[in-house]
């Protein structure tokens, strides 16, 4: 049984009543899973461009190719099998969102929980540009960042990060304000703790909750607005495609009646950014503590 | 309520079937032509942009002094006839009785203004290259003008295709690079012989346009001519669809076919005067090549031409055509498209054969093949970046590990102008229709004082095909000249460091039963000469 | 209070310079124009004559003082792609976004806010729990793809709806307005309904959240202690309460809207700023990105010293916190 002794235990009960974020926790932890294993269960690299075949390309679903395999979810235009493109390009997702949501949640947090620690000037200082760049939007930040930075992966999680890390910053500092007034902050600041030991040992964890929620709504928006830049065709080289490339290169076949290529990459996009966001709202409606009151 | 109404009518209009739903939703009349076009002009001035789409909205408004027809043949326009006097002397005799719009009469005044114009007023995208070579305009009488060139010019009538000449009465206070957008743009300034007036225009919007009852060629079909910019492929085939519009150019690839079964739709095709041509680095050294493990190699493999006709072995023109752009181009084994002046029948057709390709790669001293990066432009031809990704399949046939990389063309033209690739591919236009063009900028060693090779990124360079080169451009006689283009074009092709690999062809769609056009090479839908079909 | 003002409007000036600075290095550093617009065929003296003609050839510093310098009289130069002053280019699009944003946010707020209301007044209804989870539809489908499937639904199937454009306009106060005209009207519905959904759950989200917090404050129990209607505590209430931070969202909202617009611009062919941003990045059009990127900045200024200031003015410790 669940120990609810324990926070952790305690947060796992309130999540469990919950059956539409249980289900929705289920499909996140089985599209990652899928995702660190598609080279492991997909029919095919879909990167290998000697693998391929042109003479596959567009075939609907149910076909079988040249490989000798049925295309389950059909091939798209340069013969790729659909399935493992999305298979593939939900593992790029899926590491662009982590990767973008982990750094910007170390850097902003960090700027964040110092800024509040710190005061005066650097406070001032950060709290302004942070302000600022929230202001901002993100799409127009990063839209600006891929085309000065170039295509690429590392690029891309670059712009991401810049365009997303003022979120932590905010939340961090926003719950750091609160935290250092209490009690146990001034008490270790009055031992000869290392100022840096208690801001990342005793105030950070104790800023962690509000930022799970933020995180898990961000790593959602990195996955959408990667798939939007895509779209807009600033975003991942077209010969390693990601969900959001997949559907801007089969839009084009839409008209023509080949929704294969488009629609299904669109439902997996989705269905991943659904599911996180399911998470995230249980998340943050067990985490609000204004309604525990 | 306003809404509850449009619905109705809507509804109304499809029950009515879909000519009725242009009458309905669109502005579409019997009288106007309304056309969604991919790309639009840059401004109302004719000399500020060499752009294609450009000059594509400038003919309805302006004249060229020589035309350029559906198959880019040079024809009489403005200028009745042309002919060298001497090395350094063309005379153009102008065509009596033409009138602007504003009813004032063409005369060689407004050649010699529209000429010394525009190196004031042109842009970035600069109308310079057609005119560089003219010294100076000498006016004889009104109707005969002689350009003095620096240098024999044989082809500067092709040059002078998308000279467009303005009032110089209209256009006299509005010729700075201040003054001419403004002048323009509002139309005080936008006077010319052409079939159309001009009414309003707005960049990336609508430029609309009126009959212009007095044209010298005789008025057109339509009152009025609507050009709606719509850059998205399948925007702008769904508001045909829609009937928001009569015709649209630039059918997608992924469409044609669909669209050619449709019942409701004409479609009109043409050879466009982009070629597919795939660039080998003829350099000593050169960067993006590499032993099969990703090592460097001591000497640059693409200068053997057993590699370079291994590569060509590897390519499938045919599935090329046939998949990647779903039938929508031709095979092509040369730098041009077929029919051109320059055009040669010799080249031999192009057969893919991997097998071949692979044993001259072993005996080029490459069994188990090498490595090297690919780049190509995405967004700038149609299938560009599908050709690119096909082309990297088809090089791992025979074993050369190609790495991909279909970029945009702001990042692909600086980087290839620097000469930091070494096999590359973009398209290339013939827009003047002849080889000079094509051949002299790609083709000859690169030569800046002679104004040739300017766009050589391959340092290729064989002497008996500049020799040919240089004395097809001194060559006033038109037969020999176009002897000395085929058989550099032979050679050249023979050599494989440029490789050929599709002409892409250009689709219109419209309304059935609409309209009649004759498709042009150069890609102009020009409404002129667009009849309605009853 | 003065002070505050004073200080707050120094501050901002201070950030602008500081935008234009980078705007202005981080566009240099995209590319090089020319090399993009010069065609491929120009020989290497008329290249060097037309870098030279627009000032390309003199180090960046210099550049950026001269542009500054024109700014200062108002003169943003004059775009690479149309030849016109850029400014004019802006203003000229500006009335398009603009129309298309106030249709989306007024739309999303209006629809939203009493969806989010009744979310949070009866959150374990059904109604509610489907009004939840089409919010979480609508924040996570990319919009990109609603505004695809609406134009596949709306234009080329039913036929009802034009695909893309923007209809005919109407002249008010000197400004083309195409919402007066039913076929504007037309035009506008399906990328306004595009723009909005993202708002519109966000608006649902926001409203939901803020009323059952404000439910469970003593002040609504004090209400309904006292006999009050349910219908007038949300109305007065609730919805006072809530509003603060709606009205907020949608100062903010309205701005970034103006920007985001960029994918549904590009969608449905809508000639406003969004588009132009997109076109004059491709084709590294340097002055209009430069304009553009600081005119965005210089609304964002403006937004967040409005929003402080009537914090401030609201809340009067804010201001004497800042000036102490």
């Amino acid at each position: 049984m669940i120990d609810t002794s324990t926070p952790l235990g305690r947060f796992w009960a309130g999540f469990r009543e919950n059956p539409v974020a249980v289900a929705a926790l289920t499909m996140v932890a089985a599209i990652v899973l899928v995702a660190v294993a598609a080279p492991l269960i997909a029919p095919q690299d879909p990167y290998d461009l000697g693998g391929l075949s042109l003479l596959d390309a567009r075939r609907p679903p149910g076909h079988v190719g040249s490989g000798g395999y049925v295309h389950l979810l059909g091939t798209d235009a340069q013969g790729r099998d659909l399935l493992s493109a999305i298979l593939y390009g939900l593992r790029i997702s899926v590491q662009i969102g982590l990767l973008a949501g982990g750094v910007a949640l170390a850097i902003g947090a960090s700027l964040g929980v110092t800024a509040a620690y710190a005061g005066g000037i650097v406070e001032t200082l950060v709290m302004r540009i942070v302000d600022l760049q929230l202001s901002f939007p993100a799409i127009l930040l990063a839209l600006v960042l891929v085309a000065l930075l170039g295509q690429g992966k590392a690029q891309l999680v670059t712009a991401l990060v810049a365009a997303q890390y003022a979120y932590f910053a905010r939340t961090a500092y926003g719950a750091a304000t609160a935290e250092r007034r209490k009690d146990y902050i001034e008490a270790a600041t009055a031992t000869p703790l290392s100022r840096a030991r208690v801001v990342f040992r005793h105030l950070l964890p104790n800023c962690m909750p509000p930022l799970i929620v933020v995180a898990t709504v961000q790593i959602a928006n990195s996955i959408a607005l990667e798939a939007t830049l895509s779209f807009l065709g600033l975003g991942l080289p077209v010969t390693e495609p990601s969900l959001g490339m997949l559907i801007s290169n089969g839009f084009v076949y839409m008209m023509s009646g080949r929704y294969w290529i488009s629609v299904y990459p669109g439902v997996a996009l989705i269905v991943l950014i659904v599911a996180i966001n399911l998470v995230g709202d249980q998340v943050r409606d067990q985490l609000n503590p204004r309604l525990h009151r | 309520m306003k809404l509850g109404k449009m619905l109705k009518a809507g509804a109304f209009a499809l029950a009515l079937g879909v000519a009725a739903t242009g009458t309905a939703i669109g502005t579409a009349s019997a009288q106007t032509l309304t056309v969604g076009v991919r790309g639009g002009p840059e401004s109302m001035d004719p000399h500020y942009s060499a752009l294609g789409v450009h000059a594509d909205a400038m003919k309805h408004i302006f004249d060229t002094l020589v035309w350029s027809g559906d198959n880019l043949q040079i024809e009489p326009g403005l200028a009745e006839s042309w002919k060298p006097l001497d090395d350094t002397t063309w005379e153009f005799k102008l065509r009596k009785g033409v009138k602007f719009h504003d009813g004032s009469d063409f005369t060689a005044e407004d050649v010699k203004f529209s000429i010394e114009r525009i190196p004031v007023v042109t842009g970035p995208t600069t109308l310079l290259i057609y005119v560089r070579r003219v010294k100076e305009v000498v006016i004889i009488d009104p109707h005969t003008v002689h350009m003095k060139t620096d240098g024999p010019a044989a082809t500067l009538p092709n040059d002078f295709v998308r000279l467009f000449i303005v009032s110089h009465k209209a256009a006299k206070d509005f010729s700075t690079k201040e003054t001419a957008p403004d002048g323009f743009n509002s139309g005080k300034a936008t006077v010319g012989t052409g079939p159309y007036k001009f009414v309003s225009w707005e960049p990336k919007g609508d430029l609309v346009l009126e009959r212009f009852d007095g044209y010298w060629r005789g008025k057109g079909a339509w009152e009025k001519v609507v050009r709606k910019e719509m850059p998205n492929d399948s925007s702008r085939l769904a508001a045909l669809k829609a009937g928001q519009v009569d015709l649209v150019n630039y059918v997608s690839s992924a469409d044609w076919q669909a669209l050619k079964r449709d019942p409701k739709i004409d479609t009109f095709l043409a050879d466009s005067v982009y070629v597919m041509n795939l660039q080998l680095d003829q350099r000593e050294q050169t960067p993006k090549v590499y032993d099969i493990d990703g090592k460097p190699l001591a000497k640059n493999p693409l200068r053997d031409p057993k590699v370079r006709e291994a590569l060509d072995l590897a390519i499938d023109r045919q599935t090329m055509v046939d998949v990647v752009l779903e039938g929508l181009g031709t095979p092509n084994n040369q730098l041009m498209p077929k029919g051109f002046f320059g055009w040669s029948a010799k080249v031999p057709e192009r057969k893919p054969d991997p097998a071949k390709g692979k044993k001259l790669l072993a005996e080029a001293g490459f069994p188990n093949g090498f490595q090297m990066d690919l780049y190509c432009t995405s967004d700038r031809l149609p299938g560009d970046g599908a050709i690119c990704q096909g082309l990297g399949q088809m090089f791992a046939q025979i074993g050369v590990k190609t790495n991909v990389n279909a970029i945009s063309r702001s990042v692909y033209f600086p980087a290839q102008a620097k000469k930091e690739y070494s096999i590359f591919m973009n398209g290339w236009g013939t827009l003047t229709g002849e080889a000079s063009y094509t051949l002299g900028s790609m083709a000859h060693s690169p030569a800046p004082e002679l104004k040739l090779g300017a766009f050589n990124r391959i340092e290729y360079s064989n002497p008996k095909v500049d020799e040919l080169l240089q004395a097809a451009g001194k060559e006033l006689d038109d037969a020999k000249r176009k002897a000395l283009y085929e058989q550099a074009m032979d050679l050249i092709m023979a050599d494989r460091a440029y490789i050929s690999i599709v002409t892409l062809q250009t689709v219109w769609a419209a309304d059935k039963g609409k309209l009649k056009m004759a498709p042009r090479n150069d890609e102009d839908t020009l409404a002129y000469f667009i009849t309605p079909a009853k | 209070m003065a002070g505050y003002v004073i200080q707050r409007c120094l501050q901002a000036v201070v950030v602008m310079f500081v935008m234009s600075v980078i705007v202005f290095v981080g566009v240099y550093a995209i590319g090089n124009p020319m090399e993009v617009l010069i065609p491929l065929d120009a020989p290497q003296d008329v290249r060097e004559l037309i870098i030279a003609r627009f000032g390309l050839d003199r180090p960046l510093w210099e550049q950026y003082l001269v542009f500054i310098g024109n700014v200062a009289q108002g003169d943003f130069g004059r775009s690479f792609v149309y030849a016109t002053p850029v400014l004019d280019l802006i203003l000229s699009r500006l009335p398009a976004t603009l129309e298309l944003t106030l249709a989306a946010v007024f739309g999303a707020t209006f629809i939203g806010v009493p969806l989010g209301i009744w979310a949070g007044y009866r959150p374990d209804a059904v109604s509610s729990k489907t009004i939840m989870g089409l919010s979480i539809l609508g924040f996570s489908v990319p919009t990109f793809w609603v505004g695809l499937i609406l134009i596949l639904t709306f234009a080329v199937s039913l036929g009802w709806l034009p695909a893309g454009g923007r209809g005919p306009t109407v002249t008010v106060f000197g400004i083309e307005w195409s919402f007066l005209t039913p076929e504007g009207l037309s035009h506008l519905l399906l990328p306004a309904v595009n723009l909005s959904l993202f708002k519109l759950a966000m608006m649902i989200r926001l409203a939901r959240a803020g009323t059952r917090e404000v439910l469970l404050t003593d002040t609504i129990k004090f209400a309904r202690a006292a006999g009050l209607s349910e219908g007038t505590i949300v109305m007065r209430h609730v919805l006072k309460l809530i509003a603060v931070p709606i009205v907020t969202v949608f100062g903010l909202e309205l701005g970034s809207t103006l920007a985001f617009a960029v994918v549904t611009e590009t969608i449905f062919s809508w000639p406003g700023l969004g588009k132009l941003i997109i076109d004059s990045i491709t084709s590294l059009d340097r002055p209009v990105m430069v304009a553009y990127l600081i005119l965005v900045a210089l609304l964002f200024v403006t937004i967040n010293l409005v929003i402080d200031l009537t914090y401030a003015a609201l809340d009067p410790r804010i201001s004497r916190g800042a000036a102490s």
